[in-house]
């Protein structure tokens, strides 16, 4: 069964990507959506039977692989500078409940 | 009714390498925090991942030693969700193209041998460790991005006994080849275990519970037998098994309710677009195969046709590396083997248990026990008389010394044991009487009586031999 | 113009102080800058010799420079200090550069009018009452006014071509994988480029010389030799093969944009140019702006997830971990970000993948595949930049999706489908607002690239043209 695409379906994507919307916002995309629907017939009017997906602009294998020998580390000052609430190096949150 | 059991097991094993997965940034266990890091294992904006080779070679030794076939064209995609210790936001892992398929590892349980098969192997990262304080948590990065393997085993286990063999058995394997320090109390090895039950006769596989926190190899034995009981007991009662994930306690020997499953949920795998499939070379996946460390179902062969060691024996020591270690370079210049294995075995591995000490920190060397044990093969001293010499020798002592110091040989001179061994016939003529009379235990009797009148020093083989020889006159 | 700046030793720290100045100075006006970089250290440690030596350049504020704040123009990263430079911020460097601004950009490069920066709007420098377009409208605002001679942008849909189209500049987009992407903060990792703004042919040859190469930091980046591009740089356009994109041709409205660019191609045939028109098909011409639509959330939604307040960026309070992420999240993203990564989410979703996500990678690929019927016989697919010259900013739409979105405003997002080199040079005006024309050519062809634009540049006469700041 698909899920009504109104608001509450799109506040509640929104919420597992650790964000709210507001009414107007959470409406707006309501409205993008039906403009999505019909893009995607657009897409749909395309053939792609047997065609791959096309994941990366070149396709020539690529054979790098990184030597395992240590190239960059940085302070442990660098690594909480843009934070402010540090504890013995470390940094800090309100407990997190597993 | 009876109940079918069926366990897969996912094993997480962080690979010993140098640096992390994709960054340059040094793998630790145990250094100060945030300090093994750099901008792509804090997930910083703008970063982007490289593969480590080392990583991609310790996995294709593990695939190797578990039989699985190597994919030779490596892609990576991104598992999204989002976590405090996750620091991108995704995980990068191989969901679609795992760089291995299809292995097994046998098992040996009550005498049985079994083939466990083996999905797949695939490469991942490490996410950052969180410590737990009353009202804070804190996080350290430093774990972030230290190359995984995920090892995911077909359902083919049905007691905890077989899961418990398996977990050892890739434990084992993994340990020898060397790609990871498979310490489950340090979180180098992680086990998942998946139980379902269902009725004898039914084709269709009850629900599953997962169960983490598995610390010990052992607790997996445990956690899976209680949950086995607890699934039947809800079964039994007409209940219906919810999907959930537990954890193991091992205080109350009870899987607890972690919490419940609601359908599945959505990680949004897709290719990681900033890395291009790599084709690996073939000669240096050959190369890597073709010298590979020998594996344990190997060694045990070896042992078995080298050294002529029994089967008990032979799986005691292969659990050991370490012990394997010593016992191959003590055979470099002793000619008895079971001679240096049961000393291993027996006081050496005792006397490291009671001293909480392991064979390759102590100061035992392989030269001192080769020498001990050719001085017990030469009449030296005695098998009694080495005993005394444990802790010397554990000490890094000179065996041939300490036996000095402490007065003991073995009196072997044929003159000095001929004399005691008259003297002995002459004062007890009852036995000489016995034997005569076919009471075999006479003669035991009569060696004793030598060696207690040369307080134990007198070599038992040689007194036996010359009182069996003296015997032959009264028959 | 970097030749010059390069070769006048002696005036370089007064050539550098005054750039800082100016843009300064044009703040008001053009509100260009997101953060002013003194060159004054820079000065004192400037290398010996280097293509760049003292020359003043722009970095969009998506590229990471060391201790000195990079926002990407959103208010989550209105904090942020990087801990470690770009790879191209590393090159430039040591080419000598001088950077004294990181320039304005929409929310996180996503956006075509520049509106959506933290900040606020960038202006255009012909016409401050339009837009400069984006989303690297701070960078091609900063070489329009003639602050710099060079400012660098990134391009994931036509995010350099476009401004440089409005704004009266060349826009170049290389080819993908020919200059590192490492630490530049990302939008779409399949369509990302970095791409830069100058005003002559010459300056983005000598740009590209300092910019290209391979990285190990970017798997991705490309091993190709790097010519010396202005050595190989002419403007002899005998036998050069060029096509015509029939399909936006058809759909551009505006009589004065089609009147300079069918003069434009006239000029090109005298000089020898063999000129056809190509037509894709106009099935696959539609689908082009879904299929980017769907590819660059997609990823989008997923590259940004690091952006959670926890390690970086602004932190908002909240009771726990989740809280936190939220309330850092809600407040630090505009509605547009939000929008896009929900309708991106949605298209990852497993189920929805088939019909979203994977269907427009297929399309894509369609796309490219055409692109290459039309390269193999062409060495160019050429078409205006845009429809017309710079919407005015209450005209400009926005970001709406919308049926309306024509053809001929989204055609160029086929460089960055296939990856291959793409660049605008300015072709004329209209009511005193330039406009340019694109050309697309084949991978690692940059040198052909510059020569049919350095053709044009002469064509033209535009070659350094500076607005006058009102």
């Amino acid at each position: 069964m698909e899920e009504k695409k109104d608001q509450a379906y799109f506040r509640k994507l929104a919420n597992q990507l650790m964000f709210d919307l507001s009414d107007e916002e959470a409406n707006a995309i309501v409205k993008e959506f039906e403009v999505l629907t019909k893009q995607l017939e657009l897409l749909d009017a395309v053939d792609t039977e047997g065609v791959e997906e096309m994941i990366y602009p070149f396709e020539e294998d690529t054979f790098f692989l990184r030597k395992d020998e240590v190239t960059h580390v940085i302070s442990q000052e660098d690594a909480l500078v843009n934070v402010k609430d540090k504890i013995e190096g470390h940094f800090v949150l309100p407990k997190v409940v597993k | 009714m009876n109940y079918i059991v069926t366990i897969g097991i996912e094993i997480h094993c962080e690979l010993k390498t140098v640096t992390k997965m994709f960054s340059g940034a040094p793998c630790s266990f145990g250094r100060k925090a945030n300090t093994c890091v750099n901008e792509i294992d804090l997930g910083h904006p703008g970063t982007m991942p490289c593969v480590n080779q080392e990583a991609v070679a310790k996995a294709i030794q593990a695939c190797t030693a578990l039989h699985l076939e190597i994919d030779p064209l490596v892609k990576f995609d991104r598992k999204n969700y989002y976590y405090s210790d996750l620091p991108k936001g995704f995980q990068i892992t191989q969901q679609f193209h795992p760089i291995g398929r299809n292995g097994y590892v046998t098992i040996h349980v009550d005498g049985e041998s079994k083939k466990i098969r083996i999905n797949r192997i695939h490469m991942e990262e490490d996410t950052a460790k969180q410590f737990h304080l009353s009202t804070k948590t804190l996080l350290d990065y430093n774990r972030a991005g230290t190359p995984l393997i995920e090892i995911v085993s077909e359902p083919d286990m049905q007691s905890g006994a077989e899961a418990q063999a398996y977990a050892e058995a890739i434990r084992q394997t993994l340990y020898y080849i060397g790609v990871s320090d498979v310490k489950m109390e340090e979180g180098s090895m992680r086990c998942d275990v998946n139980v379902s039950l269902r009725p004898e006769g039914s084709d269709v596989y009850g629900t599953k519970n997962e169960i983490k926190n598995l610390n010990s190899i052992s607790n997996i034995g445990k956690a899976i037998d209680f949950e086995v009981e607890r699934q039947k007991k809800i079964l039994e009662s007409g209940g219906v098994i919810e999907q959930e994930t537990r954890r193991y306690d091992d205080k109350t020997g009870e899987t607890i309710l972690m919490r419940k499953k609601e359908g599945n949920v959505d990680y949004k795998f897709f290719p990681e677009p900033n890395i291009f499939p790599i084709r690996l070379d073939a000669e240096w996946i050959k190369d890597i195969q073709d010298h590979m460390p020998e594996l344990p179902e190997e060694r045990m062969a070896r042992y078995q046709e080298t050294y002529h060691l029994n089967d008990h024996d032979i799986h005691i020591l292969i659990a050991n590396k370490e012990m394997c270690q010593f016992f191959e370079d003590a055979m470099q210049t002793s000619s008895n083997a079971k001679g240096i294995v049961n000393w291993l075995l027996g006081d050496v591995s005792g006397w490291l248990n009671k001293n909480n000490a392991s064979i390759e920190t102590c100061n035992l060397k392989p030269e001192a026990l080769v020498k001990l044990v050719k001085m017990i093969d030469e009449g030296k001293i005695s098998s009694a008389q080495a005993k005394e010499l444990v802790e010397d020798l554990m000490a890094g002592k000179d065996p041939e010394e300490s036996a000095k110091e402490k007065g003991l040989a073995q009196v072997s001179d044929a003159g000095a044991l001929e004399a005691l061994v008259q003297s002995v016939l002459e004062e007890n003529p009852q036995a000489i009487e016995d034997f005569r009379a076919g009471k075999d235990r006479a003669v035991g009797f009569l060696v004793g009586q030598v060696m207690k009148k040369s307080k134990g020093q007198a070599n038992p083989g040689l007194v036996s031999q010359m009182m069996q020889e003296k015997l032959k006159q009264y028959q | 113009m970097i030749r010059e700046i390069v070769e006048n030793k002696a005036q370089v720290e007064e050539t550098c102080t005054k750039a800082y100045e100016k843009a300064k100075a044009y703040q008001d006006k053009l509100n260009a800058v997101i953060t002013f970089v003194d060159p004054k250290e820079q000065l004192e440690n400037l290398p010996e010799e280097g293509l760049m030596r003292g020359v003043p350049i722009a970095l969009k504020d998506n590229v990471n420079t060391k201790g000195i704040l990079t926002t990407a123009g959103s208010r989550i990263l209105s904090n942020y200090v990087p801990i470690y430079d770009a790879a191209i911020a590393e090159k430039l460097k040591a080419a000598g550069a001088v950077v004294i601004a990181k320039a304005s950009m929409d929310e996180l490069a996503m956006g075509g009018t520049n509106k959506t920066a933290y900040i606020g709007p960038c202006l255009n420098p012909w016409d401050t009452s339009r837009i400069t377009g984006g989303s690297s409208g701070g960078s091609a605002a900063l070489v329009a006014s003639g602050v710099v001679p060079m400012a660098i942008g990134s391009d994931t849909g036509d995010s350099v071509r476009k401004p440089a189209s409005f704004c009266g500049i060349v826009g170049i987009k290389p080819t993908y994988g020919r200059i590192s992407r490492y630490g530049i903060i990302p939008y779409s990792s399949s369509l990302d480029h970095v791409g830069y703004f100058t005003r002559s042919i010459e300056d983005a040859c000598i740009t590209l010389q300092v910019l290209a190469g391979r990285d190990d930091r970017d798997m991705t980046s490309s091993y190709r030799e790097v010519p010396d591009y202005r050595a190989l740089l002419n403007a002899d356009m005998k036998g050069k093969k060029i096509a015509i994109f029939g399909n936006v041709l058809d759909a551009i409205a505006n009589e004065n944009t089609k009147a300079l660019f069918f003069d434009l191609v006239e000029k090109l045939k005298e000089k020898g140019a063999i000129v056809d028109t190509f037509y894709f098909n106009e099935d696959l011409m539609k689908a082009m702006l879904p299929t980017y639509y769907l590819i660059a959330n997609c990823e989008a939604t997923s590259n940004h997830s690091n952006l959670d307040g926890l390690r970086f960026g602004v932190r908002e309070t909240g009771a726990s971990m989740e809280e936190i992420m939220t309330n850092s999240r809600t407040k630090g993203f505009g509605p547009l970000i939000r929008k896009r990564f929900v309708i991106g989410s949605y298209g990852l979703f497993e189920e929805n993948q088939d019909k979203l996500f994977r269907k427009a990678q297929k399309v894509r690929r369609k796309i490219v595949d055409e692109l290459n019927v039309c390269l193999k016989d062409y060495d160019c697919l050429l078409a205006p930049a845009s429809s017309t010259i710079a919407p005015r900013l209450d005209e400009a739409s926005g970001d709406e999706l919308s049926d309306g979105y024509l053809v001929a405003e989204n055609h160029m997002v086929i460089g960055n489908f296939s990856g291959y080199p793409s660049m605008t040079v300015p072709m004329g005006f209209e009511e005193g607002c330039p406009i340019g024309v694109n050309l697309t050519c084949r991978a690692f062809e940059e040198d052909m690239m510059f020569n049919i634009g350095k053709a044009i540049e002469e064509i033209t006469g535009y070659e350094n043209l500076i607005a006058e700041v009102k």
